[in-house]
This record gives structure tokens, C-alpha cells and sequence, in this order.
């Protein structure tokens, strides 16, 4: 959690006197500024410099720093049982082979549109949706299908977003993971552009306590998503507000094909939290027993009524943006150094040849249970019939009788003061228009 | 019956509702202690505490966004913005995260978004403008600006009951120039229902907002001179009353569509498009549009006089169709 470690209440005037006296107060107040810590959970630092260099007539990138450190052993988690850690592993398959079908559908001609990937990600969204009541809130973004799997959607729902079939969540109307469960699984449906359920998760909090309930809403946004206006409204709304909000930032290094380098100035993103005074905190997003504590503290936090906490989670988008995308323009040994730290295969090493929670056999059985589950709904979701053109109109309006509005959590009590005017006095004279 | 001004019945309007049900409560800038740029909130921090009078950071998309997130829950926010020329500020949250969520996930948002919209107060670009059309053009929206003290207080009460996202436009030029008798009981406006305010049988007048008074007062000039002038306020601009625009079309077959927003993608080309499509065959002339010029409202008060459609305007467009 970020800590003032020391603070200068010193408050240096430039002088007038002269321009010595000018600049040495400036340098004086620059030397004396305060300094806060973050807290890390890693087990190792990678720091890489991605630049632009000119090779012939093409510019490209080039990753210079030591990439040839050992893998970290997984960090044992402060609260995941063996049989929680097995369940967090098994959403990670389910979500790695899920987007491995939809490739296959992809390739097949059965899906519309693009599809966008978690791979490399899936610690990450699975284990922080899995750190998450029932009562608690979550909004994916495009790579977050993991966590919709965990929050109680399941792969032929994503499946069937992907190939707009009638009996997908939005009825064909919204592709990937645009979709979402008010009643049951409280899943807000992400939109397209980057940050703008920061503050709506804020808004679901805000609801919720005026309700009588401290629930914590959970939302991600990546490394390239952050540097929108909108990151900065919510987050800081919900910091004045001491709302639940907990931010996973998912610095998967690139935005799109723009490197981190050419979007941000700050070391870690993590470094954020300190300007919206909320603690920040960094965890390695390929270990997933890291990514579940730092979820559970900042969950836990958000329920004891102390505010929103910002995670980032360092890891590497381990595809294109999307399918079309051959993301040739990753240095290619970026993808071998993430390559080594593939969150699924560390973390099946960690159940299976370290703690040995799992047998080869118990792990074989359970990849098989997986493929069997993946299978069904692959079938079900390819034979399942598109939806009828004419659907296409009608429900832009909530008509009379298609909801019931009521407080989720039922009906906020307030006080109201009784003494309270009713009427003010008139503060200026009224004209008529005539 | 008591007399309130424009903005007064918007006040007791969102008081009334706020007693009315728990759920409802207010966020938006300088709206708690201060009372609102404009003291449309003034006392609700004392009366309703400040977990439901909330002061935000200028952030409007975190306002907005709030507000939905709240709507999500099953509350019933009632945003203020503190001018309408900032509500760019949120359009991406109104457009695309309230506007479509009915209709891609089933989501309902009852959530209004209020604050004080249009000229003639010599605000200049940024503090006049009648952003209105930005959101009748998208659907999902509800488009609400009411001309008279007593639509303004029964449609502010029937937006905050109504279980889609309204926009809800107040004309500044009228918050404490408009002053009418208003019920002191319990009523609310149907949103979608223009309303007759003048009758007639020779020409009709369609219009809303600040510009209904415009269309009277021409109208009682017209009226000396034998022309019986219909004068129709919309109350709602989306979604729209086609039955009430047929409907006077069919009485007087001929019409003057006025509106203070410009001219190029108003209200007027839209309401003109439904006569042309409905009701072609009983125009007995040209539809004339009146409307402010294709430019952003200008500072100066000669300059915002030119820019804003007047009295004189409407009554020579009048003489002009009734003889046509």
C-alpha cells in the first residue's frame, strides 16, 4: 500500500531578489519533495526499453534489458487453499482453451467479426474475478473473458456473442464480452472505448451504499486504456467518494501496437494511485496467487468502507489486438521471455510439481473434464439458430412492464431533516416576458 | 394555486420526487451547500443530507457515469450539469454507455440529466447554446425541454419516474422570467405529449422552449390582423409527438416550424421530413422554418439579437404563408 514515507511541508518561494537566490529555491523545492513507496508483490523486475530504431528503410521497435533472468517460482498466496487454488486454475483453462476454440470457429468462417484474446492474461482475470463475492460487481474489458467465465457466464455464452446467435446474451445484438447481468451475476457490459466504466463501477458502489451496502466493484483498464480523460474522472470520483472501486491496470505492454514506451512517462503505472491519494500496488499478472491477494486485500478494503485500490498487473498481451492481427511489430524476443512465464503452464507446475496438490493424473482428468465442458457448449453454441432480421427493432426503450425498478438491496433509509426550508426566498425579481 | 416561477417548479418538481421515494437523489457540481449555479437545489443539501445531494469534482463523464452506475442498482439519479454547453464533456458516457444499454444488454437506466440550456442571456459560445439535437438523434435518449412553469415542474417529476435516460433541457431565459400558477399537489406531465397553447385555424406555429413565448406573442399581432395562429409546444423533442404535428397540420394546412437551436440538423428538418411523409397531401404551402443562424451563439447583444429568431420574424414569415 502506498505510504507517505516523508514529507516537506518546506514551501519555497522563488525570490525576486535575483536570479541565483530564484534558482536555487527551485532546486531546493525539487530536492525536497515528498516521496511515497509502492507496495510489489513480484518475485522478479523485469525492466525493458522498447524504442523506435531505423533498420534499412523501416523503423521498428527494439527491446534492450536482460532477458535471459530464470523464471520466478509462483509466490505462495497469504489466503488461497489448495482446493481455491485447483478452482482458479481450472477458470484459467477453461478460459486458454475457450479462446483456443474460438480461434478454431474463427478459422472455421463461424465467427463474425473479429476475436480478441486474453492470452497471457488469464491469471490475471481469473484470479481477480475469482476474489469477488456474489454480491460484489465486475465490468470486463475486451480481454477479460476469464473473468466472465468466473463470475458465472459460460463459454457458449462467449462463444455465441462471437458467432451473434440469437441465444447469445444480447440476443445478437453486441459481439465478445459486451454484455452483461444486472439481476444475477452483477456484470456490467463494457462498451468499446477505454475507461469509461471506471466510473460507472463508482456509480454501482455509490448505489449500493446509499442502499446500506459496501460492496466491491471491480474493473480493468489497460496500459494504453489509462491515458483516457475518463480513467482519470472515475478513479478520482471514486477516491473523494472512499468508493470500492478496485482497478485492475493490466499493463500488458502494448496498446495496440504502440509500446508503453510512447504512452507513458510514470516507471509503473501503479505510481498513479499516489495522485489520486489511494494505495497502488503492483503484482506480477502471470502469477495468479498474486494477483488473488492483492484482489482479496483491495476487495476487502472496499468493503470495509476504505476507498478504492489501484492494481497494476505487469504482464504481456501474448497475441495481436485481434485475430487479424499478427502483432509483427512485438520484438520477437519479448514473446520468448513471456513465453517462459505462460500463466497456465506456471501455475500448473506450481499445483502439480511443487505443491503437489495435483497428480499428472488428477491434472489429466481435469483437462479432460474441461474439453468435455468446452465441447458441449462449442456444439451447442454452432448449432444454435441466428437471430431473425426483424429482432433488430424494438427494446431501444425500457417500455412499460419490461422491468421492475426497485433498490437491489432494498429501499435506502434517510433521515430527513424536518427543520429544512421548503421554499426559498425569491433571489431575483421576476420579469415577465411581456 | 400558488405562483412559482419556471425554476422554482423544476425545484419543488425534483423535491417532491426526492420525498416521494427514496431512491431518487442529486449529483453534480456545486450542488450541495451552495445550492447550484443557478439554486435550482437550494436547501436540498439541509433537507436531504449530502449522501443525497452530492458535490462531484468537475468531471462530467465521472457524473454521468455515476449516475448509470447508480441507475444500474435500481436508484434514480438526477444529474445536474451546471450549463448544457458542457454536456460534451459526457457524451460518450450518455451515447454510448446510457443510451444503448436497454438495447444491447437489457440494462435500464432511469436517470436524468438536467441543467439549464439556451440564449438571450448574452452568455456567449459556451454558456447559450441548445445542445438538444446531439441526443434526439441518438436513440435510447428521451428528449424533454418544457416552456411553461407548470409542464417544467409535471416533466421534471414524470423524467424522474420514467425508466429510461431523459435529458432535460431548462431554458435559463425562463428560470425567473416565467411566472404561472402551478397545482400544489402531486401531478406529473406525460413525456412524448405536446400541448395546444394557443388554438387556431389559419396557420400553426410548431415550437418548444423559449421560443413558445416568441410564437404567443407573434401570434397575438397575427390575431389583429384576422390570422388565427395555432401555436403547438412540443414539451418533448424526442421522442417526438407525431400525432399532436399531423394533427394541427390536418387543421390549418399551413406551418411554421420554430426553433432557437440552428437551422442545419434541427428539430425543424425532422418534424418537416414527418409532414412530408404523413400529412404531404394537406399543406396548402411551403413548411417555413424559423430558427437561429448555422453559427455558434455570438457574445454581443446586437449579435445574439441577429442570431436568435424574433417576434418580427415569425409574424412576417406568417403574413408571408397565410397569403401564399
Amino acid at each position: 500500500m502506498a505510504k507517505k514515507r516523508k514529507s516537506s511541508k518546506t514551501q519555497q518561494r522563488g525570490s525576486s531578489n535575483g536570479r541565483g537566490q530564484r534558482a536555487q529555491s527551485i532546486s531546493n523545492s525539487l530536492t525536497n519533495q515528498r516521496t511515497y513507496t509502492i507496495s510489489d508483490y513480484r518475485l522478479e523486475k523485469p525492466a525493458f526499453q522498447v524504442r523506435q530504431v531505423r533498420v534499412g528503410d523501416e523503423l521498428q521497435y527494439e527491446v534492450t534489458g536482460d532477458l535471459s533472468a530464470p523464471v520466478p517460482p509462483i509466490r505462495d498466496s497469504k489466503y488461497l487453499s489448495k482446493k481455491q487454488c485447483i478452482e482458479i486454475y481450472r477458470w484459467m483453462l477453461l478460459n486458454r482453451k475457450m479462446e483456443q476454440a474460438l480461434e478454431n470457429l474463427y478459422k472455421q468462417g463461424k465467427v463474425v467479426g473479429g476475436v480478441y484474446f486474453g492470452l497471457g492474461q488469464e491469471a490475471c482475470s481469473c484470479a481477480s474475478a475469482y476474489a469477488l463475492t456474489p454480491d460484489d460487481w465486475m465490468a470486463p474489458m475486451i480481454r477479460n473473458q476469464g473473468s466472465l467465465l468466473v463470475r458465472g457466464f459460460s463459454a457458449r455464452d462467449v462463444m455465441m456473442q462471437y458467432m451473434a446467435k440469437a441465444g447469445s446474451p444480447t440476443k445478437g445484438r453486441d459481439a465478445s464480452s459486451h454484455f452483461g447481468d444486472i439481476q444475477k451475476r452483477n456484470v456490467v457490459a463494457p462498451t468499446s472505448t477505454l475507461g469509461d466504466l471506471i466510473p460507472v463501477l463508482a456509480g454501482v458502489a455509490l448505489g449500493a451504499r446509499l442502499q446500506g451496502r459496501n460492496l466491491a466493484v471491480m474493473t480493468y483498464i489497460g496500459d494504453a486504456g489509462q491515458s483516457t480523460g475518463v480513467t482519470y474522472e472515475g478513479v478520482n470520483f471514486a477516491a473523494v467518494q472512499k468508493l470500492g472501486l478496485v482497478l485492475f491496470v493490466e499493463n500488458n505492454l502494448w496498446g495496440y501496437s504502440t509500446p508503453c514506451d510512447l504512452q507513458f512517462c510514470v516507471k509503473d503505472l501503479a505510481e498513479r494511485a499516489i495522485a489520486y491519494g489511494i494505495p497502488g500496488v503492483i503484482v506480477d499478472g502471470t502469477d495468479a496467487c498474486q494477483v488473488y491477494d492483492a484482489a482479496h486485500e483491495a476487495c476487502e478494503r472496499a468493503r470495509h468502507r476504505q476507498g478504492p485500490t489501484l492494481i497494476e498487473a505487469k504482464m504481456m498481451r501474448m497475441k495481436g489486438h485481434a485475430i487479424h492481427d499478427a502483432a509483427d511489430y512485438v520484438p520477437k524476443p519479448l514473446f520468448e521471455y513471456w513465453r517462459k512465464r505462460d500463466p497456465v503452464a506456471r501455475f500448473e507446475n506450481y499445483l502439480v510439481d511443487v505443491k503437489k496438490w495435483l497428480t499428472s493424473d488428477e491434472n489429466r482428468a481435469l483437462i479432460a473434464d474441461v474439453d468435455r465442458e468446452l465441447e458441449a457448449d462449442r456444439n451447442f453454441a454452432v448449432e444454435s439458430p441466428m437471430p431473425t432480421p426483424e429482432s433488430a427493432a424494438g427494446g431501444v426503450y425500457c417500455e412499460e412492464g419490461c422491468h421492475e425498478i426497485k433498490p437491489k438491496y432494498g429501499m435506502p433509509k434517510f433521515r430527513v431533516t424536518k427543520s429544512a426550508a421548503g421554499t426559498p426566498k425569491e433571489k431575483e425579481a421576476v420579469v415577465h416576458l411581456k | 394555486m400558488p405562483q412559482l416561477t419556471y425554476l422554482e417548479a423544476i425545484r419543488q418538481g425534483i423535491w417532491e420526487e426526492m420525498e416521494r421515494d427514496p431512491s431518487v437523489f442529486c449529483i453534480g457540481e456545486d450542488i450541495g451547500i451552495y445550492g447550484g449555479a443557478f439554486k435550482v437545489t437550494d436547501g436540498f443539501i439541509g433537507r436531504f443530507g449530502p449522501e443525497r445531494v452530492i458535490d462531484t469534482p468537475i468531471a462530467e463523464s465521472a457524473i454521468v457515469g455515476a449516475a448509470f452506475g447508480a441507475a444500474l442498482t435500481g436508484m434514480r439519479p438526477v444529474a445536474e450539469f451546471q450549463f448544457m454547453d458542457f454536456i460534451g464533456c459526457a457524451f460518450n458516457q450518455i451515447t454510448n454507455m446510457v443510451a444503448k444499454a436497454h438495447y444491447r444488454w437489457g440494462a435500464p437506466a432511469p436517470l436524468v440529466i438536467r441543467g439549464p440550456s439556451g440564449g438571450n442571456v448574452h452568455g456567449g459560445p459556451f454558456h447559450s447554446q441548445n445542445p438538444e439535437m446531439y441526443f434526439v438523434h441518438t436513440p435510447g435518449l428521451k428528449v424533454v425541454c418544457p416552456a411553461s412553469a407548470y409542464d417544467a415542474k409535471g416533466l421534471i417529476k414524470a423524467s424522474i419516474r420514467d425508466n429510461n435516460p431523459v435529458i432535460f433541457f431548462e431554458h435559463k431565459y425562463l428560470y425567473r422570467r416565467i411566472k404561472e400558477e402551478v397545482p400544489a399537489e402531486d401531478y406529473t406531465v406525460p413525456l412524448s405529449k405536446a400541448r395546444i397553447a394557443r388554438g387556431g385555424r389559419d396557420l400553426s406555429i410548431i415550437t418548444y422552449a423559449a421560443m413558445v413565448y416568441v410564437a404567443l406573442e407573434a401570434a397575438e399581432i397575427l390575431a389583429k390582423e384576422g390570422i388565427e395562429t395555432e401555436v403547438i409546444d412540443l414539451r418533448t423533442v424526442s421522442p417526438l409527438d407525431r400525432e399532436a404535428i399531423i394533427g394541427t397540420v390536418r387543421k390549418t394546412n399551413k406551418v411554421v416550424l420554430l426553433h432557437e437551436d440552428v437551422r442545419t440538423g434541427g428539430i425543424a428538418g425532422e418534424i418537416a421530413a414527418i409532414i412530408n411523409e404523413e400529412a404531404f397531401d394537406d399543406l396548402d404551402g411551403p413548411i417555413v422554418r424559423i430558427t437561429a443562424l448555422d453559427t455558434p451563439v455570438p457574445f454581443s447583444p446586437p449579435q445574439e439579437e441577429y442570431f436568435l429568431p424574433k417576434v418580427s420574424d415569425v409574424v412576417r414569415e406568417a403574413r408571408r404563408l397565410k397569403a401564399y
